[in-house]
């Protein structure tokens, strides 16, 4: 019997204007947005690859010179897109996506487009994320809020109760009715998503077949929370005007003003301080030392060096002295480094669960997380970027230090290396992390999202039990 | 059919009330109605708006439940068997109302159906739209082009389709030509005349003499009289029929 139902809603809403004419708009703003992402995503992949190119000739060619002064010349660290990332551009827009690794600093990123952007442009920056958050759920409550309401409305539901038909065969046919027709706009886009997968995926480590399934998965229990509320508010809504009122209003809350007050409040219970603020507490401590983080004292590393190596001067030192200070120097800012940008990333880290526990009240707070993180552009790869950029960063200096402070003599300042020291510091070679990492990282996500759809299914099913007639 | 009590014709009833009792917060709409119709008996329920005869339908729909008594339909309750009392049933409401964007024969596909009938196939279903009435060119039509005496043939159509047991109108004809209503009552006839147990709540005296084998006259929810249409003439029956519904009694 149930597929009498669902070849009729799947007939009766493919044939209704308002169907036809919303779901073309909603299905180009999709696959527009998935190719334009996708040509994004591309070009920056081809700007990434030529720009490494360039910096790593740069180091490999910056001529002889002090291994310091190599360390202060620096090099560039790019954070490779992940295939799903024209799916979902998620933070990276605003934190940015290269670095610039140099002695005694440690940078902030470079290449924020959002940092750029007018207002106006980050609005008309829909990405299928976006289609897939926003325009898809509006879409499902337009098809679904009057399944029962405006049958009720018309008299038809009467004469359909009255054939012997049950309440849950009817919802359920009508829900995968509804799907069918959903599946219309959506599966195409899979199809192209998917494709476009398969032609985009640079880093088979971060498996992004496996993350595009996952996340696939994701937007679906997040479509069909949409779905159950809709009929569970249309079972029980006096009107269909009441039942459209009411979904607007929960989607106006899940989409806008849930996700902003969420991200408001985490920041407010875990306050970050401003960028000025951190750079004068970190050029502070830097200056002075902090606690039991002290700077290097240079007369007291000569004295335990000439005390190492029993000799009296420093120009009888078989190494360079000001290299170890420098390493010493090195070492010092590193532990500041890692007592604010720890304290800083922890803040995230709270703030972010925090979020994903405030996905308790709308579902879009869950699948935003999860689909930056399984596109690869959440907070969480940010930091596993960083950190892998900026251990990076410290094994280059501890080289560049390392080779001044074995190959030269204290005061021997013509020492210049050459590149065959350039050529021996590897280029970064980052791995995303594995899909295992990203999915440990959202447990709660996936937690709430599960509970959203197992409540959604069981209060639609409880609405419908006890609907009425007229 | 054990837990039904014989018809007046002797014939074990389709449709069967007893002591049927429903109340709305404090007022009661239906109050102890007792009724009984047979296989090919065409029950006709008169009274002015509010009498009751919508709450009766509604309670042999199993779509609200009674404050006492029981509903029947071939001898199930309504309360405790409502799928297998619906397969039983037929109902055409005052206004059919059907989906919009299909067509008529798509329409009665899809009720038939529900009703649990299958799939029957489309020339079979062109033949229960043209036996209902419906001219065959329209059949295929899209139901927004349709009036609305159109719509009601495909509601008798979705009754014939069901092939039930027992018949509920309500106002049946209502709003539809004297061209509409004779063919509708033919209708009627012939489902009768298969055996259906008919019952219909009506406005129209004319048409409960014409279409009825017993007539109910219903005031503030309670059956007043009883009568049967071929005792009684045209004149008779509006003249009881007034005189019942215009006495002091008001709802309680």
């Amino acid at each position: 019997m149930i597929h009498h139902i669902v070849r009729k809603e799947f007939a009766d809403m493919i044939r209704d204007g308002r169907f036809r004419w919303s779901a073309i708009l909603v299905g180009s703003l999709l696959l527009v947005s998935l190719a334009h992402g996708w040509v994004q995503a591309r070009k920056a992949s081809q700007e990434l690859t030529a720009a490494q190119a360039t910096a790593r000739e740069h180091w490999e060619t910056q001529g002889e010179k002090n291994p310091h002064s190599a360390a202060h010349y620096g090099v560039y660290a790019f954070k490779p897109r992940l295939a799903l990332s024209f799916v979902d551009e998620g933070v990276d827009p605003f934190t940015g996506t290269s670095v610039w690794l140099e002695a005694h600093r440690q940078n902030d990123f470079l290449l924020r487009p959002a940092q750029d952007a007018t207002a106006a442009q980050r609005i008309g920056a829909l990405t299928a994320a976006q289609v897939l958050q926003h325009l898809v759920p509006l879409l499902i409550i337009l098809l679904t809020f009057g399944a029962f309401a405006s049958e009720r409305e018309r008299g038809t539901l009467r004469q359909l109760l009255a054939t012997g038909v049950g309440w849950r065969e009817l919802a359920l046919g009508k829900a995968l009715g509804a799907s069918g027709a959903l599946a219309l706009l959506l599966v195409p886009a899979a199809v192209a998503g998917a494709a476009a997968l398969v032609v985009a995926s640079p880093a088979p480590t971060a498996s992004p077949l496996a993350r595009g399934a996952v996340l696939a998965g994701a937007y679906l229990a997040y479509f069909v929370v949409f779905l159950a509320l809709s009929l569970a508010v249309s079972a029980r809504a006096r009107s269909s005007r009441t039942a459209l009122v009411f979904l607007l209003a929960v989607w106006v809350v899940n989409g806008l003003v849930a996700p902003r007050v969420a991200v408001d409040l985490s920041k407010r219970v875990y306050a970050t301080p401003s960028a000025f603020e951190f750079a004068r507490t970190v050029e502070r401590e830097m200056a002075d030392g902090v606690e039991d983080i002290a700077p290097p004292d240079r007369d007291e590393s000569t004295k335990r060096l000439l005390a190492e190596y029993g000799v009296e001067r420093v120009e009888d030192l078989p190494i360079n002295a000001v290299g170890v200070y420098l390493q010493e120097s090195e070492e010092f800012s590193n532990r500041i480094f890692d007592r604010n940008y720890g304290a800083l990333w922890d803040a995230f880290r709270r703030q972010g669960i925090l979020q994903e526990a405030l996905a308790a009240a709308a579902p879009s707070i869950a699948v935003r997380t999860l689909s930056m993180g399984l596109a690869g552009t959440d907070v969480e790869q940010h930091r596993h970027f960083a950190e892998a950029a900026e251990t990076y960063r410290r094994d280059l200096m501890r080289q560049m230090n390392g080779d001044m402070t074995e190959n030269s003599l204290t005061g021997d300042f013509s020492y210049a290396a050459g590149a065959e020291l350039w050529e021996s510091v590897p280029p970064l070679e980052y791995e995303a992390p594995p899909l295992g990492w990203v999915l440990g990282n959202r447990i709660l996500s996936l937690a709430v999202l599960g509970a959203w759809l197992a409540g959604a299914v069981l209060l639609a099913s409880a609405q419908v039990r006890r609907a009425e007639v007229a | 059919m054990t837990e039904s009590q014989e018809s007046h014709t002797g014939a074990a009833p389709l449709l069967e009330a007893r002591g049927l009792t429903k109340d709305y917060g404090g007022t009661r709409a239906l109050d102890s109605l007792d009724l009984a119709i047979a296989p090919g008996e065409v029950y006709c329920l008169l009274g002015p708006n509010g009498a009751g005869k919508t709450t009766t339908i509604n309670l042999f729909l199993g779509f609200v439940a009674p404050s006492a008594g029981q509903a029947l339909v071939a001898g199930l309750n309504v309360s405790t068997h409502d799928r297998e009392s619906k397969r039983r049933l037929a109902y055409i409401p005052e206004q059919v109302m059907l989906y919009r964007n299909l067509s008529g024969i798509e329409n009665l596909e899809y009720f038939a159906a529900l009703g649990g009938q299958g799939s029957l196939g489309r020339e079979r279903l062109v033949e229960i739209l043209v036996e209902a009435g419906l001219d065959g060119d329209a059949a295929g039509r899209r139901v927004s082009t349709y009036s609305k005496g159109m719509r009601q043939k495909v509601g008798i159509a979705i009754a014939i389709a069901k092939e039930a047991d027992a018949l509920l109108l309500d106002e049946p004809t209502s709003g539809l030509d004297p061209t509409a209503s004779s063919e509708f009552s033919a209708l009627v006839e012939r489902l009768r005349n298969r055996g259906v147990a008919v019952l219909m709540a009506t406005h129209d005296l004319f048409r409960a003499k014409d279409t009825g084998t017993r007539v109910g006259i219903m005031h503030y929810g309670r059956l007043v009289t009883e009568l049967s249409t071929a005792e009684v003439g045209h004149a008779d029956l509006e003249r009881i029929y007034l005189e019942h519904v215009s006495d002091n009694g008001g709802p309680r």
